[in-house]
């Protein structure tokens, strides 16, 4: 199956599917979805009919933008080695203007097709605030861990999932370290 | 016999245990001698680098990559810059891609004879590991002529190689080839066709194409069940379209399998080595205009190559501004390491370490 075929296809069945064009990630073919609703089932013919058939990855992007962290190294050590104009590294950089920050969450499914040599990013947007998705594990068992690392770095909830708890970060860290505005409160370990 | 009271026992493995080659905690529920439950948990050595990302500029992030998989770190080097070169748009000297090429090779080289030597002593056989790591030793001692580190390089950097070959290098690696050659040999009599080591290896943990591919395996594990993916030759970076070298495939999937996947891969290496050094080309070793803050313009890039434990992909977003917006590294560990909930269901106890210790995990690039 071509690539192009496969995306004809897939616009053909789901409405609210849109090709990113140029594609965000150079050489590869991206689809937006309009939201989570639809996800199972693009995925699935992705899968069962357009021979997309190996999860490549799962990743998630928090595109709320940088936030002034205001952390628990408040002042940071002054270190002689630093290159003239770089700045210190706990300071985030400031936002850069005309970049599309927005409050949202965005779920990415890579999936390869060997045999046609194509990989397609298939991205969903979901809220910050209550972000959820469906779990894919019942597709792929490879989903399993990569779902729980999201959950743990970035909170996005898989519905379905029947084992969704932390996975890197210890129990007594609270919050999710991959999200923008997450600010580390001071353990034992610090 | 009816009323006799069987339960199940709760087994905890690790985190600091000789056989999980780092943290890694297994928690075993046994049935007497039968797991019936097997959880891995992780997360013992997280250092949120991806995180650490956001905060540092992109040749900052080069250093990070390193402390991945820190027996192989010249691919996770790699892939960084060829993820960053993509936002960047930087052509790379033929040079200098050789240069890759050949360090990663000879870091497959000493990290599958470290697999070799550790599998070994948790099979139990304590010799073989004597005589890896004599000849991995000789690699490091090559890399730190070339650039003064033994394990954590930072040798490739964003636009090429930190520096060229210095004097006699080429010589010395000649050398350390010729000598290596034959010691394949000696590792398959010693160990490989060990009737011992086959008892213990040849018929357990099988792992069959569907399963490895539904759990997203890759590297020598999916290749020791049969199945020929390899970034080398399905998406060649670098030079390996203009290098002649063959992809290693097992029959059954069993710990043996994938162990004999290895060591066929390193006469593979030595091959790929030997027509870098012939095929080397002069020139310079970095590209010009390598920006000492690159501020990439907004975008996104994959890139992903064959490491020494499977396809590390690296996905980078860049907002315009001097530091990684997001990394996702696709370690190819922390995915390999999850199909032990599968296949180590139903085993015996004592072949959890023959299983744990095949799938050749470095915890390092598991909890990144």
């Amino acid at each position: 199956m071509v690539p192009d075929a496969a995306i004809a296809k897939l616009k053909e069945r789901f409405s609210g599917l849109q090709l990113m064009e140029p594609a965000p990630v150079k050489g590869h073919l991206s689809v937006k979805l309009s939201g989570p609703s639809k996800l199972i089932g693009v995925i699935k013919m992705l899968k069962d009919e357009l021979g997309y058939e190996f999860l490549d990855f799962i990743t998630a992007v928090d595109w709320k933008g940088p936030v002034d962290l205001k952390g628990y190294i408040v002042n940071p050590n002054p270190n002689p080695f630093m290159p003239e104009g770089v700045r210190s590294q706990m300071i985030s950089e400031p936002p850069t203007p005309g970049f599309p920050y927005r409050e949202a969450i965005e779920v990415i499914y890579a999936l390869s097709n060997w045999a046609a040599k194509s990989r397609i990013f298939v991205r969903v947007e979901t809220t910050r605030g209550d972000p959820r998705v469906p779990s894919l594990i019942f597709l792929w068992k490879g989903a399993d861990w990569q779902e729980r690392e999201i959950f743990d770095l970035l909170g996005v909830v898989f519905e379905g999932h029947p084992n969704l708890k932390k996975i890197l970060t210890p129990d007594f860290i609270k919050g999710h370290p991959l999200r923008k505005d997450y600010v580390h409160i001071k353990d034992k370990y610090d | 016999m009816t009323d006799l009271k069987t339960d199940t026992m709760f087994v905890n493995m690790g985190p600091q245990h000789p056989s999980t080659h780092g943290v890694l905690r297994l928690g075993l529920t046994l049935s007497g001698e039968i797991i019936v439950k097997a959880e891995p948990d992780i997360g013992y050595l997280h250092r949120g680098t991806e995180k650490l990302a956001e905060l540092r500029g992109y040749h900052q992030c080069v250093v990070m990559t390193d402390r991945w998989d820190y027996v192989s770190a010249m691919p996770n080097n790699l892939v960084f810059c060829l993820a960053a070169e993509k936002l960047m748009n930087l052509e790379i000297s033929s040079r200098a891609n050789y240069l890759r090429v050949l360090m990663c090779e000879i870091n497959r080289i000493a990290s599958h004879l470290l697999f070799l030597g550790t599998y070994g002593i948790d099979i139990g056989a304590y010799t073989p590991f004597l005589y890896a790591f004599r000849e991995r030793e000789m690699v490091l001692d090559l890399f730190e002529m070339a650039c003064g580190a033994r394990t954590t390089f930072n040798y490739i950097r964003i636009g090429g190689v930190s520096a060229d070959l210095p004097q006699g290098w080429t010589e010395k690696c000649r050398e350390f080839l010729n000598y290596f050659k034959g010691k394949i040999r000696e590792y398959d009599d010693l160990l490989t066709y060990n009737p011992i080591f086959l008892d213990r290896t040849k018929t357990v943990g099988i792992l069959s194409k569907e399963t490895a591919l539904d759990w997203g395996l890759t590297g020598p594990n999916l290749r020791g069940s049969g199945v020929p993916y390899d970034v080398r030759k399905t998406d060649p970076y670098c030079v390996y379209d203009k290098l002649d070298f063959d992809v290693c495939v097992g029959e059954t999937g069993s710990c043996w399998d994938r162990y004999h996947v290895r060591v066929l891969e390193m006469t593979q290496s030595i091959r790929i080595v030997e027509q870098c050094l012939g095929q080397l080309p002069a020139g310079d070793v970095m590209a010009k205009g390598v920006a000492k803050i690159p501020k990439p313009p907004a975008g996104e890039a994959y890139a992903h190559v064959e490491a020494s434990r499977g396809d590390l992909g690296i996905y980078l977003v860049a907002d315009g501004s001097s530091a990684p917006y997001r990394l996702h590294a696709r370690a190819p560990s922390y995915i390999n390491l999850a199909v032990l909930q599968e296949i180590l269901t139903g085993l015996k106890l004592a072949d959890v370490i023959a299983i744990l210790g095949s799938t050749d995990i470095v915890l390092g690039e598991v909890d990144r």
